[in-house]
């Protein structure tokens, strides 16, 4: 328990000295996460809409395959992306590998399932009765399109949140596409997982307590909107 | 807006839900369809707002065919209406943002409909904070402020109070009357049809048993079916 208390307070120390060590990992963190969520965001909208608003065949496989990759373990969408950008992968050429960029990637596939999925429930929940009402209203489909997603404002909001939440905490995926690297490709889970075996509990507190702010402070504004609404 | 319809067939899958032959509504009447539940009213309104397809058949609008125009130029409302999650403001004004109105009519348009609805005061309402009456009252508000050349009505004023059914009959009866819009309006209530309509549609099991005016099919029906239905209705 003194270790814990002593690190909190070295971790408090550090945040206010504004070590650039520390910094440099959160906004590389930060961004990794934020763009990762931003690409899976552009395509998950329209499919998780598309997926609850359109029949088709072998829907029903599709989105319990959506469903499976929501629970995808890090370690694999990793493992994946690495297979593809390593120097013998098919994307090879690209350089990729070890980069900010693959981390973007491997998290952007990550995110994309839980973004899906989440729409695609709100969609199926109301959205044909939206597309209805827009066409007894006289939308065009660029229009129902948007109404649409207005009306999923909430669902869309949480799931960019869930799948943000999702991005910034995981470790596995950015430890083997970005390997650690220090100054190029660190952020803070991979940090603090190294930190823990280095046996350097305030660095790895004072991520920790980042993470958790972020965590907190994204999952306040999406409660207060919700209430809003 | 006329309609006429045409051999007009709807099956959903091996069950044949609708068969009407040939049916005429004029240009600005008002037209009550009534019949017992399962008689293909409601899926009637569904086709004609361009809500579901057809099996076969044609139908006629103003003399064309069905497509995107004539759909701008009617709407729907139906028992249980879906509100925008937003103002009541926004969801009466938000067919006129469509089309492209300008802001300014927009505000005296839905102003004015809320003045003569008896509703100014829900207007920065939250729609999820309304109640059922009210909740129908501005999907009718939504439905009159484009004022639509056909306005089919799936029971607009079921489980209502009966004040608010007041004021949207009267609503509905000056479109009628006002703006010529043509109305369609299912019904189980015979007052109302009473009321309201110049026609009525009496269909059952998909098939227009008798159609013609209001006072010919509700007193004097030559449609045994149609007979025991309204006496059916006058004993409730």
């Amino acid at each position: 328990m003194r270790e814990i208390l002593e690190g909190c307070k070295q971790a408090i120390i550090l945040l206010l000295s504004f070590d650039q060590e520390v910094y440099s990992i959160i906004f590389l963190s930060l961004y990794v996460s934020l763009m990762a969520t931003f690409f899976a965001t552009l395509l998950a909208i329209p499919v998780g809409i598309l997926l609850g608003i359109k029949d088709f065949q072998w829907k029903n496989i599709v989105i319990r395959f959506v469903y499976t990759l929501m629970s995808l373990p890090p370690v694999i969408a990793g493992l994946v992306v690495f297979l593809l950008i390593s120097r013998k992968g098919p994307f090879g050429f690209l350089g990729l590998v070890y980069t900010p960029t693959a981390m973007i990637i491997a998290q952007t596939c990550l995110v994309i399932p839980i973004i899906t999925g989440i729409v695609y429930n709100g969609t199926k929940e109301k959205g044909k009765t939206v597309q209805i009402l827009a066409k007894t209203l006289g939308a065009d489909s660029r229009h129902t399109l948007l109404l649409l997603m207005k009306e999923l404002r909430i669902d869309i909001l949480t799931g960019i949140v869930t799948g943000y939440g999702r991005a910034v905490s995981e470790v596995g995926a950015v430890m083997i596409v970005g390997g650690n690297i220090k100054g190029h490709t660190r952020v803070m889970t991979t940090t603090i997982t190294m930190l823990q075996s280095m046996g350097n509990y305030e660095m790895a507190i004072a991520l920790g307590m980042v993470l958790l702010g972020i965590s907190f402070t994204v999952n306040t504004i999406l409660y207060y909107y919700q209430r809003g609404e | 807006m006329e309609i006429v319809i045409s051999n007009l067939v709807k099956n959903y899958g091996q069950h044949r839900v609708l068969e009407i032959e040939e049916l005429k509504i004029a240009r600005g009447s008002f037209c009550g369809i009534m019949g017992p539940n399962g008689a293909g009213k409601s899926t009637l309104v569904k086709i004609l707002g361009g809500l579901d397809g057809v099996t076969s058949g044609k139908i006629y609008y103003d003399g064309k065919e069905s497509s995107g125009d004539v759909y701008q130029n009617m709407t729907v409302v139906f028992q249980k209406p879906y509100l925008l999650r937003d103002t009541v403001f926004y969801n009466i004004a938000y067919p006129l943002m469509l089309r492209k109105v300008a802001k300014k009519e927009i505000e005296t348009r839905v102003r004015q409909l809320a003045e003569e609805m008896a509703m100014e005061d829900l207007l920065y309402r939250k729609a999820w904070t309304l109640s059922g009456g009210e909740a129908q009252k501005v999907a009718l508000a939504r439905a009159l402020v484009f004022k639509p050349a056909l306005l089919l009505l799936d029971e607009p004023t079921a489980n209502i109070d009966p004040a608010s059914m007041v004021v949207m009959e009267s609503m509905i009866k000056q479109a009628n009357a006002k703006e010529g819009t043509t109305i369609l309006l299912v019904t189980h209530h015979i007052h109302q049809a009473k009321r309201l309509c110049g026609d009525i549609v009496f269909m059952d099991k998909g098939k227009v048993e008798e159609f013609g005016e209001m006072r010919e099919v509700i007193f004097s029906p030559r449609n045994i079916k149609t007979k025991w239905f309204m006496e059916g209705e006058i004993i409730i």
